[in-house]
């Protein structure tokens, strides 16, 4: 079989040198997952009549499409949404520099959010309803309980599940290299196309998935260890 | 200019016909995985002196670790040289071969985990019972241990599944024909024109086929946990 090695081997700092790239977009969209996710979470935890509903609704449905279709809408969105904005703000459209990063981010956002949602809801439901009765008892008001009480356990709670989906959306936003987006691999395959040595640059690039996905398995294990010291669960037993 | 319903029309009959080639690129990777996933689970479970087990380990970590889009693309570009190597010429396979040999090694090793968690779950005084009644090793796993474990990996199966089926849609990147396939090619035989439409309706018909699977999975799950609800 005629890998090329050599090539392997010096076309890995070259796609190693998109990983930043690659984690900007996962920050950045897990940012925003984060924010839809307590929305939604917020409204449905809260039942907020209609918005709870509405966001059900949307959930279930952004749930229920690929990823690379709500990839590729926003992508094909982008020039129409500017266009609009363009228009409303009173500038002229320049088809040149249109944000597909920002629309890329937008979709992962969206799509993990939905999933994300659960994990809020499930993990808000899993303290135990005697943390806000005690809250309450020494005078608190509900958004002291929720914030000096309540929350701190539920970051706790949902870490194992939020890093689960961290690694998800890491490796979701490949899929963003469909959409001219420039991330590792997008890097790795214009490094491989001037000698037409794919396999060895997808091989470089799946190595440091890899490896960061590893890392950041293990370095979640490590903080919920030391975080969930205190957490006791139903039967007694502290998480182990 | 088109109207979107005309837009539509033109369109849909297209997609839908392309509903088999999906479900076929869901299908046999599901099934194929279903059974390398057992054989996965079961090297996973025996004792770690076994080098077997650490094999699979980190196969399994492999897979699970990298994204599904660049192992397609190391199959895709991978094994043809591989099997040059052995001597084989595959130029004539299309690209749906090559999807279907990825996904069913990447689900394998979701699988595997998931039936994993599901035989850990598994009460071992139901093993030593199924045997202590004169069960064969075979009998003791096809009437006490499969099912078992089954029930409690059902509901994770359903959401992979679930995955599986929305993840045919990147096998359009290395060419292969599906709902996606058809559904990119057509906007760029209209060189754009109406293509939120086009995806708008892949979409819809994405979603109604992740609800029929997961309504026949709830219903395959209340099926398989009656047993359940008589002793509640």
């Amino acid at each position: 079989m005629n890998l090329d090695v050599d090539f392997m081997l010096s076309d890995l700092p070259t796609v190693f040198a998109a990983l930043p790239s690659t984690l900007l977009l996962s920050l950045d969209s897990m940012f925003w997952a984060l924010v839809f996710a307590l929305i939604c979470g917020g409204a449905q935890l809260a039942r907020i009549p209609v918005l709870d509903k509405v966001t059900l609704v949307i959930n279930t449905f952004i749930k229920g499409i690929p990823l690379v279709v709500q990839l590729l809408f926003c992508y094909y969105a982008v020039p129409y949404a500017v266009k609009w904005f363009d228009a409303l703000v009173g500038r002229t459209y320049d088809p040149r520099h249109l944000p597909y990063f920002g629309a890329a981010v937008l979709a992962l956002a969206l799509n993990f959010g939905a999933y994300i949602t659960d994990v809020v809801i499930s993990s808000t439901r899993a303290v135990d309803r005697g943390q806000w009765e005690s809250a309450y008892a020494c005078g608190m008001t509900r958004f002291q309980a929720l914030r000096r009480v309540v929350a701190p356990q539920v970051i706790v709670i949902s870490l194992p599940n939020m890093t689960n989906y961290f690694i998800w959306l890491l490796k979701g936003t490949s899929l963003a290299s469909i959409v001219n987006v420039t991330e590792m691999l997008t890097t790795a395959r214009l490094s491989a196309s001037d000698g037409y040595q794919f396999l060895e640059a997808y091989i470089d690039a799946a190595i440091i998935y890899w490896i960061v996905c590893a890392v950041i398995e293990w370095a979640s294990g490590r903080l919920y260890r030391s975080a969930g010291r205190y957490l006791v669960a139903p039967n007694g037993a502290t998480a182990q | 200019m088109e109207t979107p319903l005309q837009i539509l029309s033109k369109v849909v009959p297209g997609i839908i016909s392309h509903i088999p080639q999906t479900l076929l690129y869901w299908f046999l990777p599901s099934v194929l995985a279903l059974a390398l996933g057992s054989l996965l689970c079961w090297a996973r479970v025996t004792n770690r002196r076994n080098p077997l087990y650490w094999i699979c380990t980190v196969v399994i970590s492999f897979f699970r670790g990298t994204p599904g889009i660049v192992q397609i693309y190391i199959v895709f570009f991978g094994l043809p040289k591989l099997i040059w190597a052995i001597g084989y010429d595959v130029s004539d396979w299309t690209a749906g071969v090559y999807f279907i040999i990825a996904t069913t090694l990447n689900l394998s090793c979701f699988m595997a985990e998931t039936l994993r968690g599901g035989y850990l779950a598994l009460d071992r005084g139901q093993v030593e019972a199924g045997l202590s009644i004169g069960f064969s090793r075979v009998q003791n796993f096809v009437h006490v241990i499969a099912p078992q474990t089954l029930k409690v990996a059902l509901l994770n199966i359903k959401n992979l599944e679930i995955d599986v089926l929305k993840d045919t849609s990147v096998a359009y990147t290395i060419g292969a024909v599906e709902i996606m396939g058809y559904a990119n090619r057509m906007i760029a035989l209209r060189s754009g024109l109406g293509q939120l439409w086009i995806l708008g309706a892949a979409a819809v018909i994405y979603f109604v086929m992740c609800a029929v699977l997961e309504i026949a999975f709830n219903l395959m799950v209340r099926r398989i946990s009656r047993y359940e609800e008589v002793a509640r």
